[in-house]
């Protein structure tokens, strides 16, 4: 079936076409060609050798065989699956009980809550500086505390212990969490309605019984798309840990993200890196897809 | 009667209470990093922690006024850099924004989707291929390349919010401008921009804000040391200063501060932005 578009609506679509393009084309530009790019250097063998020549060599599926190969690459796989897991987990238990708590109604609720934010918005860096810092084992102030408690009898060094360096860079990284979690969820408690509780009240429910029959199943679309942004944002986290750990100590918090930077940039193997990259893109995509399938059955119910 | 006022008055002051302690002990680090910073490394290493520094001192910061490579001249690269793809984002997003708020397009659903998607990709996925394409337009080690990509990832987030602002203004007024003789473009400019006054300040202060605290895309295109923003030259310095903590806090001091400024300036808008571009298109 053809539809024929009235040609007032076409010289509309033409204007709009004229507003979205420029930013369209950069972004195609710039984002869009090196995705292309990046696939094309994960089946091509480029590194600081190959680099300046004319002529490279086309590998197929090797940079993934050899990258599948590497013992890295599947411990990388399985930090992240780690770090985004637990960082999901504390951040959405704590957001969602700060959620509930400064949704009770007092003065203090509104101020306190907006101020909380501005820990999302501290540039990693000094994130990761700051848990060096707080968590050092001298001079730090964690182990510090600790210690006057009396709960342990010398230092941990928290970043720089194999055991438990993970822990530690995953605490940092629910600190930028919290907030973030925490909004979504206060704006989806926000739109459930008053009179469903109200209701209930009628018929004397208890808190508990409304928490569980009211507040989670309406609150289950900003808790679903609370959990899938946080896995998207948190799977691709570098800066934090690049930082704070480097990876280290002995690879116990390397994840995908920074093991294809030090395969690009410090061992200048381009194409490994790429393939790296590529790897971590495509378990993204498959969630970010999941993503957008829900957002659009909501807009249907809607 | 009374004694129910009474109650709710007390609840409030319990509720404000606990309000308090939660944020007393969640924004605990940031007023670590100031406390710090004006310490000296001495105190900071004493074994029992004090939370008001016994001699307050600006040598952390005074320390690092000087050399090629010093905290100004990182602190003002990391401006230019902020400011750069800040314009950028703003020139190229807002009209993409105001485009896909009021012409109804076959494809406003497509590009939307590209939009959104391109939110979420992570940084490492275009870093070795924008670094060869820098590397062969000669751009690598300019304020540009960093620029450039950075906008890559404030142009989408602007989109998407400041598309949802844009259609919650009234329509009148751009049609009477246009029954006036102004064209769409003019009717934009004159009409539009000025009383979209708030959201364009939003969407240029996440645009710095992104950029400012970026530091793949700064570590990977620009080498030279002098010419590093502060995100990145935390490189040069770890390795200077090791653990003298509190030049180290003054360091993040000063990457803080901008970030803080914007926050108690800009606070309400933050949050209200956070909500809409991160929920729904």
């Amino acid at each position: 079936m053809k539809i024929n578009y009235s040609r007032e609506y076409l010289r509309s679509e033409k204007k709009g076409f004229a507003f979205v393009v420029p930013a369209l084309l950069f972004m195609l530009a710039f984002v869009g060609y090196p995705i292309i790019y990046n696939f094309i250097l994960s089946v091509y063998n480029v590194d600081i050798m190959t680099l300046g020549q004319q002529h490279k060599e086309f590998v197929g599926l090797k940079n993934y065989i050899d990258v599948f190969n590497n013992p890295l690459m599947l411990i990388s796989i399985w930090n992240t699956f780690l770090f985004t897991i637990g960082s999901i987990s504390i951040q959405f238990v704590i957001g969602f009980a700060l959620a509930l708590f400064f949704n009770l109604e007092f003065t203090l609720a509104k101020p306190m809550r907006g101020l909380l934010v501005v820990s999302w918005m501290i540039p990693m860096t000094v994130i990761a500086l700051l848990s060096k810092f707080m968590l050092s084992p001298s001079g730090g102030i964690i182990n510090q505390l600790l210690l006057n408690l009396q709960i342990i009898d010398q230092p941990i060094g928290w970043l720089i212990n194999n055991s438990t360096a993970l822990w530690s860079v995953i605490l940092a990284n629910s600190w930028v969490g919290i907030p973030f979690n925490m909004i979504l969820l206060t704006t989806g408690l926000s739109n459930i309605s008053k009179s469903l509780y109200e209701a209930a009240e009628v018929d004397g429910a208890t808190s508990l019984q409304k928490f569980f029959y009211i507040t989670l199943p309406q609150l289950r679309p900003a808790i679903l798309s609370v959990v899938i942004l946080g896995f998207i944002y948190t799977f691709k986290v570098f800066d934090l840990v690049f930082v704070a750990t480097g990876g280290g100590p002995v690879n116990a918090t390397e994840l995908m993200s920074t093991l294809a930077y030090k395969l690009s940039f410090a061992q200048f193997a381009f194409s490994k890196g790429a393939t790296v990259a590529n790897v971590l893109f495509i378990i993204l995509f498959v969630v970010s897809l999941g993503y957008l399938k829900l957002i659009r059955k909501d807009e249907v119910i809607n | 009667m009374k004694t129910l006022v009474l109650r709710t008055k007390e609840k409030n002051y319990m509720l404000s209470f606990i309000a308090i302690v939660i944020g007393v002990i969640f924004l605990f680090p940031l007023y670590w990093i100031v406390v710090s910073s004006l310490k000296t490394n001495v105190e900071i290493f004493a074994s029992i922690p004090t939370l008001i520094p016994h001699n307050i001192t600006f040598s952390a910061y005074t320390d690092q006024l000087t050399g090629p490579n010093n905290i100004l001249n990182s602190f003002g690269n990391s401006l230019l850099i902020a400011t750069l793809s800040m314009v950028l984002s703003i020139i190229l997003a807002v009209p993409a924004a105001y485009g896909l708020a009021r012409f109804p397009m076959r494809t406003t659903k497509i590009f939307i989707m590209i939009f959104l998607v391109t939110q979420m990709l992570p940084v490492t996925l275009i870093l070795t291929p924008m670094f060869l394409i820098y590397k062969n337009l000669g751009i690598l080690d300019t304020y540009l390349a960093p620029a450039l990509s950075d906008a890559t990832i404030s142009i989408p987030f602007v989109i998407l919010i400041l598309r949802t602002y844009f259609l919650s203004l009234p329509k009148e007024l751009e049609d009477s401008a246009k029954i006036d003789g102004c064209s769409t473009f003019m009717a934009f400019i004159k009409i539009m921009l000025p009383i979209s006054y708030p959201g364009l300040v939003m969407a240029a202060a996440f645009s710095f804000l992104f950029a400012w605290g970026d530091l793949a895309y700064a570590l990977t295109f620009i080498s030279t040391p002098e010419s590093r923003p502060m995100t990145a030259g935390i490189y040069n310095f770890m390795g200077k200063y090791g653990t003298e903590w509190n030049k180290i806090m003054a360091y993040g001091t000063l990457l803080v501060l901008p970030v803080v400024a914007i926050f108690v300036v800009l606070q309400k808008y933050i949050v209200a932005g956070l909500t809409n571009g991160a929920v729904k298109e």
